[in-house]
């Protein structure tokens, strides 16, 4: 088949715009022969091309597909404002980057869902697309727009504008998608037929297959499958990353980008059990990648790539049980060359800071750690095992060993919460303070840095806290005001988020399909970028909650009942809801809960519902 | 100047739709080529350890350069044409080596050797005479100099000694073809689409669209005469 090449309109708009690099392909690793495929499919990511690029699902995806015969992918970024308007100043639709040609024109469009705040990205794309944003307004031209990343532990916000979304993990379930899609259009299929049989595919959500159990009620009932759908979806889940081998000649992009960095995922999952982490939650268990393929890996990477830096990324790399070797190994080949290894993440030890003194070269820039909250009682109620000593330990460690910054990450807004928590963070940055004063040259004290950087508490779909309420945007204010007083000046740099932003994604975590009228409105009113701080509006929102007939507060302030039925129960993680509810009461009981890639099994059910197991590469992790 | 290693000089192209690049992400670029390239680069000494290269003078975005110059400092002694051939095999076609030589390692660096930039603008538009356009670049150069507005800075060019020789414009399908020669300085140096663009604007010539390609980047000796660096 011939596409539109619409280079020959693009370029000449590149005069006009920010930052055209964005927009070019022609990237070393970006796949070229993709004329005369059968099938054809793009990925998206829903914002600009240097926050997308990174990406390692997309880049995985990219990989497996473009490995299956007669199927050829392509990548799609959304533009940023000045070119969204030109070219709709133009009529030009949204395009792919290999070849340029209409995104509309593909047989799939998958689109990586990456947080709460990109769903008005999501129809910006489609609709610049020439996509009807809803599904059940899709023809049978029409590409088949397929979702999945983080955000589908709780789709139901951004159902309706997909055709199907995927529940868990890609590396299998992309070649069963598109084998189900080619086989019903072989067959003559409709697309509704075609949905029919992408729902028998494990992980694959349909939601048009599915509706309210009760459509008269005033509260939200529960959702059943219609026509035939399975009556949950379970998450798909790869068993072992070692059947997988990681892209190890990816897209080297030409802008600077976010990660900018050969990485290799060497473990997926986190067990430590952190309550409030969805992550750590939703993509157990725990599965290593052995240290002769990663150590094989970076290196053939970085031979591929010629990127000058390799992160060994993963929810918790300090954690992988051959971590000491792989980076031993890593240095010893890599003296000498100007190439260095990073790690996204530390854990709260010794053993963190010896591992990054290991890759330090030369320059120390700075160590991050997330103690996440300020008091011990608070810690234990989120389940972060990370003692006042283990953290003053780790400082006092990392600034004997020369550095002069460190970063650590803490939360407002948890669950049992008292503003003696809040001043508790103040208190422990005074401490860290000291004991970093304490062991660095005297002459050196005036260039101790501590970053403080405070996130607010939003409660997820999946989690333990997935029935708490989450603070009022008036609380959280009142919260950073707190901490600002309780906080040092000198030598602290103090960062927190957006109230208003925070607020926003708290709805959209946990409400339900009536969401959908509102990101279409607020889309509509001119809502897109709301990730950019500098784009998002709040009275845009409330506006459109307004006009749709929607409470956020309901939604994101208000405490669930225990039995109340909640907009993502016909979808699973295999964390079940008996350790959820447990998890709770210990929470709120004030007791802690071990990890089980070290410990004994604490009963979540994911290894024993999906059939999988914990993978350690090293035996046991220490 | 280092013992034991080889500095390398490299003409390579950016063209195509690779013209839209930054000067940075071209050097970006090109030394992860290097890399990929397995070639014996040298390590900078210091605190951040990194690949030893120097580039020519920087080209804008959406300007293209059909032979721009880098210097990389090896550690072995490798043969100029494999190196280039190897670069080539690991370079999108837009932006790959074009050939290669030694040069002596206390030569005067690129920025300071390469003061000559010659230039050639593409002019889209119906019915553009030559002449016309010639007519209208010799009225601008005869007034000797030119004041360009940059981000609400004024800065006055003396076009006798930017604009050292004369300006040719030839006939191209659906346009015509300037070509200039720039003396390029620290000092900040005359976009010739700058030069072009007033010219036409005040003739009162239309064209849809220009585009800007670096044919050469050259050295002046001290008798005037240029040639290029490698």
């Amino acid at each position: 088949m011939t596409r539109a090449d619409l280079w020959p309109r693009i370029e000449p708009l590149l005069a006009r715009i920010e930052r055209p690099a964005r927009y070019l392909n022609r990237e070393w690793g970006s796949r070229h022969d993709v004329d005369d495929a059968e099938y054809r499919a793009v990925l998206l990511y829903p914002d600009t091309y240097e926050i997308g690029q990174a990406n390692q699902a997309i880049g995985i995806l990219y990989e497996i597909l473009n490995g299956i015969e007669g199927v050829c992918a392509e990548r799609a970024y959304l533009p940023w404002v000045d070119l969204i308007d030109l070219m709709r100043s133009n009529e030009l639709p949204l395009f792919s980057l290999e070849s340029c040609s209409p995104v509309s024109g593909f047989d799939l469009l998958g689109i990586t869902v990456p947080h709460e705040l990109s769903y008005t990205n999501v129809l910006e794309a489609i609709d610049l697309a020439g996509v009807p944003v809803r599904a059940a307004d899709r023809a049978e031209r029409d590409p088949l727009v397929i979702g999945g990343g983080p955000c589908v532990y709780n789709p139901e916000p951004f159902a309706s504008f997909f055709d199907a979304i995927l529940i868990g993990e890609g590396e299998d379930a992309v070649c069963d998608i598109v084998a189900a899609h080619r086989e019903a259009k072989a067959a003559g299929g409709s697309r509704r037929e075609v949905l029919r049989r992408l729902a028998q595919v494990p992980g694959v959500y349909v939601p048009a297959l599915y509706g309210p159990a009760d459509a008269r009620a005033a509260d939200f009932a529960g959702t059943i499958p219609l026509d035939g759908a399975p009556p949950r979806i379970v998450k798909r889940v790869v068993r072992d990353l070692n059947d997988h081998e990681p892209p190890t000649c990816p897209v080297v992009p030409f802008m600077d980008v976010v990660h900018d960095r050969y990485s290799v995922e060497v473990l997926r999952g986190c067990t430590r059990g952190c309550r409030f982490c969805q992550a750590g939650m939703v993509y157990r268990p725990v599965r290593e990648r052995g240290a002769d393929r990663v150590v094989r890996d970076v290196l053939a990477g970085l031979r591929c790539t010629g990127y000058d830096e390799a992160s060994l990324t993963s929810l918790s790399t300090a954690d992988h049980s051959q971590l000491e070797e792989i980076l031993r190994r890593l240095q010893r080949r890599l003296s000498g060359t100007g190439i260095s290894v990073s790690l996204p993440s530390l854990r709260v030890d010794a053993f963190s800071v010896e591992m990054a003194r290991l890759i330090a070269t030369g320059k120390k820039t700075g160590l991050t750690f997330a103690p996440e909250a300020g008091t011990q009682r608070l810690r234990d109620v989120i389940n972060k095992n990370v003692t006042e000593a283990d953290l003053l330990a780790t400082v006092e460690h990392a600034f004997a060993a020369g550095w002069r910054r460190v970063k650590l990450y803490f939360m407002i807004g948890l669950p049992t919460e008292t503003d003696e928590d809040i001043k508790g963070i103040g208190e422990l940055v005074r401490v860290v303070l000291d004991t970093a004063r304490a062991v660095t040259p005297a002459a050196q004290r005036g260039s101790i840095r501590i970053g403080v950087s405070v996130s607010t508490f939003v409660p997820k779909a999946g989690t333990p806290f997935q029935w708490e309420p989450q603070s009022t945007i008036e609380e959280v204010r009142r919260k950073q005001a707190l901490l600002r007083e309780a906080m040092p000046r000198k030598g602290v740099d103090l960062h927190w988020h957006d109230a208003d932003v925070s607020f926003v994604e708290g709805v959209m975590a946990r409400g339900g399909r009536e969401l959908a009228d509102v990101v279409e409105v607020a889309w509509r009113s001119g809502a897109r970028f709301d990730a950019w701080t500098e784009r998002f509006s709040l009275d845009l929102w409330l506006d459109a909650f307004r006009r749709c007939g929607v409470s956020p507060e309901q939604i994101a302030t208000t405490e669930r009942e225990a039995e109340e039925p909640l907009p993502w129960d016909h979808l699973t993680s295999g964390v079940s809801r008996g350790y959820l509810v447990r998890e709770r009461e210990r929470a709120h009981a004030g007791k802690t809960t071990g990890d089980c890639s070290f410990e004994g099994c604490t009963g979540c059910d994911v290894c024993g519902d999906l059939g999988v197991d914990v993978v350690l590469a090293g035996g046991a992790r220490r | 100047m280092t013992a034991g290693e080889f500095r390398l000089r490299i003409c390579y192209r950016k063209t195509g739709r690779l013209r839209w690049l930054s000067h940075l992400e071209v050097a970006h670029a090109l030394e992860r080529a290097i890399r990929r390239a397995g070639l014996p680069f040298a390590v900078t000494h210091g605190f951040s350890p990194h690949l030893k290269a120097a580039f020519g003078p920087a080209l804008p975005v959406g300007t293209g350069g059909k032979n721009e110059y880098l210097d990389v400092w090896l550690r072995e002694y490798t043969d100029a044409a494999r190196v280039v051939g190897l670069l080539r095999g690991v370079s999108p076609e837009d932006l790959s080596a074009k050939a290669a030589c030694y040069v002596a390692d206390n030569a005067p660096s690129l920025t300071a050797a390469l003061t000559i930039g010659v230039y050639e603008i593409e002019l889209d538009g119906k019915e553009l005479g030559p002449e016309v356009v010639h007519a209208a670049l010799a009225q601008v150069l005869s007034v000797g100099e030119l004041a360009v507005v940059n981000k609400g800075k004024q800065k006055v060019f003396d076009l006798t000694r930017c604009v050292p020789k004369d300006v040719r414009v030839s006939d191209r399908e659906g346009g015509a073809v300037v070509e200039v020669a720039i003396r390029m300085g620290p000092e900040g140096s005359l976009r010739p689409e700058t030069l072009v663009s007033a010219a036409i604007e005040k003739a009162g010539i239309e064209i849809s669209a220009l585009r800007t390609t670096r044919l050469d980047t050259l050295v002046e000796d001290d008798e005037g005469v240029w040639s290029r660096p490698l």
